[in-house]
């Protein structure tokens, strides 16, 4: 259907071709420094006269008027004006564009200049991206932008990454931005948790793996509402837009060829006690240090962390021709990372082609990547219990044991050696993202847009834990355990977009008009298995599956929503077309494991959006923008389904005014206001009464109970997005020809009809319903931008760049009290520190006040055996970025610190592993334990003792290049080498592996934040890097 | 312009053929039959099934309704052991009657049995079309988890089918609440099938409805805050006949009876795995092949109340003199080496050698603790009814046993009921039959305490102590490690989640 509309649209397209013949006419060729230029744009000012330069970058204008203003504009470089007085001929050299002063800068639907942009919107271009090894695009802008705060949860290959985009003003859902790649908006998901399969879950993998870091061109943060709004009911944290590489810059066809190699080690590991200390604490605490003595010596840290290499290569062509460029790329990457079996492979292709047609009156451009992701990940989960996972088992594990496959400890402890060998998890991601737009001039100032987008992934996690495992006490031992996920996402989109500008002398106008439409398609199923009838890891995965396979084989046509086989034989229960629980089916002979269950979803989202967008500008100096967009969407209520989301914003370029002093060079003001939503919380469905099958389980014994049938969601037609309310004040100034230039922005966002997944009022169908709560989460702040050319010579330059973000968070209205923050490890089921709370900030610590311990080593609680507030939380009040470059004939450089302060993390992996109580269970600790006063039998409850502060600095990026001086002749155009370090120090007070931290252990279904449990340790790495172009 | 409005025209064509009316599919769950959010009726087989499950996973664990009725008892206390059971305070909280409406099990406790109501509430509106046997088993439900939220928290919310997220449930009193539960369990009776002994007793039947009922009516009074009225005591003696004319009797070998296995004491069971009752109190190093995990070093009992057992309170190894109930522990690696009932001094593994704690020192279960804080591995004596020889994991919980319903019945003859026999003859006739070891000798007479004594011997652990406790108005008083006795604690309050979403609730005294 939307396939037909495409050529229908082209096919009307040329019913409007044409043109006329006119007498005056100039020609000439456009140059830049290097040579011609094809693809420029030329343009008679006012009129719908145009043209553009050819593959040899000349070009002819026809119908032209004496005093005619000829604009010549390419992206990348200075616009110029000529004014037309006859000449036969007017060659022009265009300047690349330095000052930034024209730079495009694009916005939802279009693009804008910087100079007249409203909103508050930082673009950070390809060069100025941070280097080294980059596994998600994120990564490329951290610390670039004032008042966008990106965190990577952990250091493992491919790991998510929190985003905040002004403070964080969601309590439930995901607080991170919508991300726009060419025009797409993406959704989230698309990766697997991982299953618990005897040690707490996982977390799923970054999304935003797909991209190549080196394919994007640019990538643009919108943070107020002027600029957000357009996105409507998924704006409210902020947008990232994300531009990929056209060929624009390939003139004549350039190959491009990028080679990383990296070294990394893990930066900081944990001062545990060796054999002979080990020992001497045991008996120290009052144990029998003979019994605990295995005889060996050994570092488990040793054997869990490793140095590795990783590899990154990228290959691109690009190419313009005149009438369009093209540029394909492919890249493969290879990272290893610092725990065992912890790894990403990654394939990326791309091509992007732009094409004109008609005398250029048709745009058609195509985007299209593939990739494919394997990802490996070590036994390392969330949310461990007195166990602890791979990395617990590391800290903690008796270092006089040998690093020993076959070694059991025989009281139900776990051997890191096994946990290596004996556990395998394993995603596949595939994803395909296309997007194809037209663009057509209607008129000279009407243009029509379709873009249609397709965003397919496929991911499949499988991990298994082998029988030959000792230790675990849900039944592995023995049998085994499996799961096997497979997530796929479809998503669909249609954009049409209608443009019109009018110049009426001394202002302009551009109004945009356009519709959307976006579905959303997530489905996939989770197979468990137990007792898999081998220890063969790779055999375990493939029982799994050919159960599966043939269970569902053997089901056939039959729907359902969930099987399960056991001893017990096959069930499978049937919500659609009619509900049927528990309905006994013949068992295929011959499944290969002796439990399987297999639990489906699919379903699909709608978004359907109108909007538009008005900008008027006078004299260049007064700059006004409308937005409103009306957003319906299948996740609302029929009471709410359409949500509408209006913004404006003034500009005003104050230096043009006499009353400011001639010392500016740009002062412009900006001033906005919008409302914006976020529908990401909420979910498919939870307006209306729905029913499911609970999820299957296996017991430990490998029995299956049929899993109850219940609503799973209320009836709620009230239900709405949440809704944040922006305003903001913004100046852009520039001093010495904006030598020195930057930015002050204030805002105050305040986020209201929270969305919750409230205790039910019981009895109810279930504990928690949603709603949009009546309280209201506010953000408010300052962010400044500075930068300046120090140096500004021929053949060196040096620029200095500093950006400081202050934000404060406050919960407001507020009458209940959600616990959040779980703790977890030995003896603290159930714990948690952090409270939701009227009056205080997100995620408000809630802890016992510690004060030492007493005579006999017992915890002192001065202000009781309860927990309080403690007056800090774990958002940071200011996140800095400090920038400098410089370079020298061949030579540059490049120093990047990022900084985070006040917030506060609690160090679970000290509370669960490092106290004297652990030493006291035959369990190593760290060496501070022995001296630091407290008893074998002293509780280590949840308090202030393991609350620290985590403040850092750190050496982000460090880099040298040197550009080769190549010959006339040379088969290369360009070639550059460069090394960089990553992360080559930090400097925090914080006592655990690294301050910039946040393992996901929400409670209530609320969201935590600044835990420490066990997290994957980060890595310093030093990349030597090639690149060449030819 | 002409092709202007052309365009136009057609963008506004593409745009109406595209879109679209924004109502989501059933794919994979299934809707109700109205947007609305009208009830239309719940597949009543389907979601009885999910009620008889969910009521399952309360059982199974050592949290919520275990919790509430055991450790805040002086049967059961969760010794903190270094890192060990810390587990925020919870468990202190429960046994030193400290607790607050934050409390973990209290909150959770109450959200469970509410849904479980309103579950079963939904099976039974006419609009699921259930059976009359549905109907029945799902007021049985009803009433029980009724029952338990009256008795633990003195009050209890309702919501209809009709009644959304938006409607604050009423609240009935603790009277009106148990006249509710009787009421459902009296409606149900007929039509519940009738079954003896059997291995499918883990629905429910007409005796496991006597059984609760018989309970209600003995703990009546006490929901009234009046004294025993004569007349409900004869109904218990009424509803326990009624349960012994269905084919239940006392049966002999005490720690048979909660083997996976027909006997004729069950009347109502669920298919809880048992792990949590037994790894709960063993050591780590105590194991059996199915669990390689061993056992979690938690739930200890009191001295105080290990000594209510007749035999020599310091030891008990085979063929020490104790009464069969107080069990042992064997030294020759019998058994996998893990004893019955209470487990004192050195344990012995499988081998029946002399184990050893995690650091080395002797595996040896003293008689008293230090306290709530500050223990070590081995303080406590342990207790384990569900043995790990008959599996680690297996799943049948008792809930409902005849014992019970016997010593209600002599209870009930105690407070005034009518029957042909008495209450003595009644308890000396339980003690007759556990007198394995020829320790148990008959009682001469029967005071209140002797009863209540009885109740402890016959169903430690069985989840009754909290309400026997109350009954024989003794759960206030002090014991071991608990100096609170504070009269308000006999309920719990109500959870201030609770509070904060139904302002019909009013906290209980003491809160």
């Amino acid at each position: 259907m939307k396939q037909n509309l495409l050529t229908k649209i082209i096919c009307v397209m040329f019913l409007f071709l044409g043109g006329l013949l006119h007498s005056q006419s100039v020609s000439g060729t456009v140059y830049d420094k290097l040579g011609t230029l094809p693809g420029v744009n030329i343009s008679v000012k006012g009129t719908s006269n145009g043209a553009q330069t050819s593959m040899d970058g000349s070009y002819t204008i026809n119908n032209l008027a004496n005093n005619d203003v000829i604009v010549f504009s390419y992206i990348g470089f200075k616009t110029q004006e000529v004014i037309y007085t006859g000449q036969k001929e007017i060659d022009v050299t265009l300047a690349e564009d330095a000052a930034l002063l024209d730079q495009i800068v694009v916005i939802g639907y279009g693009t804008t200049t910087v100079k007249d942009a409203t909103g508050a919107v930082t673009t950070v271009a390809a060069k100025d991206f941070n280097g080294g090894v980059i596994a998600s695009p994120e990564q490329l802008i951290q610390g670039k932008a004032a008042g966008v705060q990106i965190s990577q949860a952990s250091g493992e290959p491919g790991s998510g990454i929190a985003i905040r985009i002004r403070g964080t003003s969601s309590v439930r859902s995901n607080n991170n931005p919508l991300f726009v790649v060419d025009g797409i908006p993406l959704s989230d998901g698309g990766t697997a948790g991982a299953a618990d399969l005897g040690g707490g879950g996982g977390s799923a993998r970054n999304p935003l793996s797909f991209l190549n870091p080196n394919d994007i061109e640019s990538m643009t943060v919108l943070k107020d509402a002027s600029a957000t709004a357009i996105y409507g009911s998924r704006g409210a944290n902020g947008v990232v837009i994300i531009t990929t590489k056209s060929g624009i810059r390939g003139s004549g066809g350039v190959f491009q060829f990028n080679s990383n190699t990296s070294f990394s080690t893990v930066s900081k590991t944990f001062d545990l006690l060796n054999g002979p200390e080990f020992l001497s604490a045991i008996s120290q605490f009052g144990g029998n240090a003979s019994e605990l003595d295995f005889g060996a010596n050994t570092n488990w840290q040793d054997v869990v962390f490793r140095d590795v290499i990783s590899k990154d290569n990228s290959f691109a062509y690009s190419n313009n021709y005149g009438d369009g460029y093209v540029r394909a790329s492919l890249g493969l990457v290879d990272q290893q990372g610092v725990v065992e079996n912890s790894s990403q492979a990654k394939f990326t292709g791309r091509i992007n082609a732009s094409h004109r047609f008609f005398e250029d009156k048709l745009k058609v451009d195509v985007n299209a990547t593939y990739s494919r992701i394997d990802d490996e990940a070590p036994f390392i989960t969330n949310s461990s219990g007195s166990q602890g996972d791979l990395l617990g088992a590391t800290y903690f594990a008796n270092p006089t044991w040998p690093n020993d496959l076959n070694f059991t400890s025989g009281d139900g402890k776990l051997n890191p050696r096994q946990l290596l060998d004996y556990y395998e998890d394993l995603n596949e991601t595939g994803r395909v993202l296309v997007n194809a737009g037209a663009e057509y001039s209607i008129l000279s100032n009407l243009k029509a847009k379709v873009n249609l987008g397709y965003d397919q992934s496929k991911a499949t996690r499988t991990q298994v834990l082998s029988p030959d495992a000792d230790g675990f006490n849900n039944g592995v031992p023995g049998n085994g355990r499996a799961a096997l996920q497979d997530v796929n996402v479809e998503n669909e989109l249609l954009d049409i977009t209608l443009n019109y500008t009018k110049d009426f002398g001394n202002s302009n106008l551009e109004v945009l008009a356009g519709y959307s439409f976006q579905s959303f398609r997530n489905y996939g199923r989770t197979i468990q298995g137990f007792g898999l009838n081998t220890s063969n890891l790779a055999e375990m995965a493939n029982n799994l599956e050919n159960a599966a396979d043939l269970i569902q084989g053997s089901i056939g046509d039959t729907p359902y929503q969930q099987y399960g086989f056991s001893s017990n034989g096959l069930f499978i229960n049937q919500i659609l077309p009619i509900i049927n629980s528990d309905v006994s089916l013949t068992s295929p002979s011959g499944i290969p494991v002796n439990s399987v269950t297999g639990n489906f979803f699919d379903n699909t989202d709608e978004l359907q959006s109108f909007f538009g967008r008005v900008n008027y500008k006078i004299n260049d100096k007064y700059l006004f923008t409308f937005t409103l967009r009306a957003d319906g969407s299948t996740r609302f209520g029929s009471n709410n389904q359409y949500g509408y989301f209006p913004s404006g914003a003034f500009a005003w370029q104050l230096h043009q005014e006499d009353f400011i002093p001639e010392a500016f060079s740009k002062l412009k003001m900006r001033v906005s206001y919008g409302i914006t939503g976020n529908q990401d919380g909420l979910g498919y469905g939870n307006f209306l009464p729905r029913q499911r099958f609970a999820d299957p389980s296996i017991g430990n014994g490998g029995e299956v109970n049929p899993p109850g049938f219940s609503l799973v969601s209320f009836a709620n037609p009230d239900l709405k997005w949440e809704e944040t309310a922006q305003f903001g004040i913004g100046f852009d100034y520039g001093f010495f020809n904006d030598r020195l230039n930057g930015s002050v922005d204030i805002y105050h966002k305040s986020t209201t009809d929270l969305l919750l997944q409230q205790e039910s009022a019981q009895p109810a169908v279930q504990p928690f319903v949603f709603s949009n709560l009546d309280a209201s989460v506010i953000n408010q702040g300052v962010e400044f931008m500075v930068n300046y050319d120090i140096i500004q010579q021929d053949d060196m330059n040096w620029n200095f760049g500093f950006n400081v973000a202050y934000n404060e968070n406050e919960v407001q209205d507020f009458d209940g009290l959600i616990q959040t923050g779980e703790i977890n490890g030995n003896g603290l089921t159930g714990a948690f520190a952090q409270l939701l709370a009227e009056g205080r900030p997100l995620f408000s610590y809630f802890l016992r006040e510690f004060a030492g311990f007493d005579e006999n080593g017992i915890s002192i609680y001065p202000n009781g055996d309860q927990q309080q507030f403690v007056d800090k939380s774990a958002l940071p009040d200011i996140t800095l970025g400090i920038n400098t470059s410089f370079s020298y004939r061949n030579w540059d450089a490049n120093a990047f610190l990022a900084g985070q302060y006040g917030q506060y993390i609690y160090n679970n992996t000290a509370n669960a592993f490092f106290t004297a109580g652990i030493i006291n269970s035959g369990q190593n600790v760290t060496g501070n334990v022995l001296t630091n006063g407290e008893s074998g039998a002293n509780a280590p409850d949840v308090s202030t003792r393991f609350l620290e502060k985590g403040d850092f600095l750190r050496l982000q990026n460090l880099s040298v290049g040197y550009s080769v001086n190549l010959k006339e002749e040379s088969f290369l155009n360009s070639l550059r080498f460069s090394l960089i370090g990553q992360n080559l120090f930090v400097i925090t007070p914080y006592s655990g592996l690294d301050p910039e931290v946040d393992t996901p252990s929400s409670l209530n279904n609320i969201p935590s934040a600044g835990i420490d449990y066990t997290s994957f340790p980060r890595a310093t790495t030093v990349t030597f890097g090639l690149n060449a172009s030819f | 312009m002409k092709n202007t409005i052309k365009w136009l025209t057609l963008s506004v064509l593409v745009i109406s053929i595209s879109c679209t009316d924004l109502e989501i599919e059933q794919t994979d769950s299934n809707f109700d039959e109205s947007l609305s959010g009208e009830f239309g009726g719940v597949d009543p087989a389907a979601s009885l099934d999910g009620l008889y499950s969910d009521i399952r996973s309360q059982i199974e664990t050592q949290e919520g309704l275990y919790a509430l009725n055991e450790v805040s008892s002086d049967e059961l206390l969760v010794p903190t052991r270094g890192t060990d059971w810390g587990d925020n305070g919870v468990w202190r909280n429960l046994h030193d009657h400290n607790w607050d409406p934050l409390h973990r099990d209290v909150k959770n406790t109450w959200n469970s049995f509410n849904q479980n109501v309103y579950r079963a509430t939904l099976i039974i509106d006419p609009r699921s079309e259930s059976t009359p046997q549905q109907v029945a088993e799902a007021k049985f439900l009803r009433g029980f988890s009724t029952f338990w939220i009256a008795d633990l928290y003195g009050q209890a919310p309702f919501r209809t089918p009709d009644e959304g997220p938006n409607v604050n449930p009423s609240v009935k009193t603790r009277a009106e609440a148990i006249d509710f539960a009787l009421q459902d369990l009296i409606e149900a009776l007929p039509d519940l099938p009738s079954s003896g002994p059997s291995g499918s007793l883990n629905r429910a039947t007409k005796a496991a409805a006597n059984h609760l009922l018989a309970k209600l009516y003995l703990n009546k009074h006490i929901y009234l805050g009046t004294t025993a009225d004569p007349a409900d005591m004869t109904r218990v003696v009424e509803y326990v006949d009624a349960i012994k004319a269905d084919g239940f009797a006392l049966a002999s070998g005490y720690f048979d009876i909660f083997e996976n296995d027909v006997d004729s004491e069950t009347i109502l069971f669920t298919t809880s795995e048992v792990g949590p009752r037994i790894w709960n109190t063993l050591h780590y190093k105590q194991n059996s092949p199915d669990n390689e995990g061993g056992g979690w070093n938690g739930f200890t009992t009191l001295s105080e109340f290990y000594d209510t057992f007749e035999g020599d309170p310091n030891i008990n190894v085979p063929e020490s003199g104790q009464e069969e109930r107080r069990g042992f522990v064997p030294t020759d690696g019998s058994n996998l080496g893990i004893g019955y009932g209470f487990l004192i001094g050195q344990q012995y593994d499988e081998t029946g050698a002399a184990m050893t704690d995690r650091v080395g020192n002797q595996l040896d279960f003293t008689r008293e603790l230090p306290g709530l804080l500050g223990n070590n591995e081995v303080t406590g004596i342990r207790l384990i009814k569900y043995h790990p020889e008959n599996g680690g994991f297996t799943g049948h919980q008792i809930l409902f046993r005849y014992a019970d319903a016997h010593l209600m019945k002599a209870e009930a003859i105690l407070r005034g009921g009518t029957s042909s026999e008495t209450a003595l003859g009644l308890v000396n006739e339980l003690r007759a039959m556990r007198n394995a070891n020829g320790n148990t000798a008959p009682l001469s007479a029967l005071t209140e305490q002797d009863m209540l004594d009885e109740r402890g011997r016959e169903l430690y652990g069985e989840f009754w102590r909290r309400n026997d406790l109350i009954r024989f108005g003794k759960f206030s008083d002090a014991w071991q490690y608990k100096s609170n006795t504070d009269v308000t604690r006999v309920l719990f309050p109500i959870p201030a989640t609770a509070i904060i979403s139904n302002p019909n609730l009013v906290q209980n005294e003491g809160y």
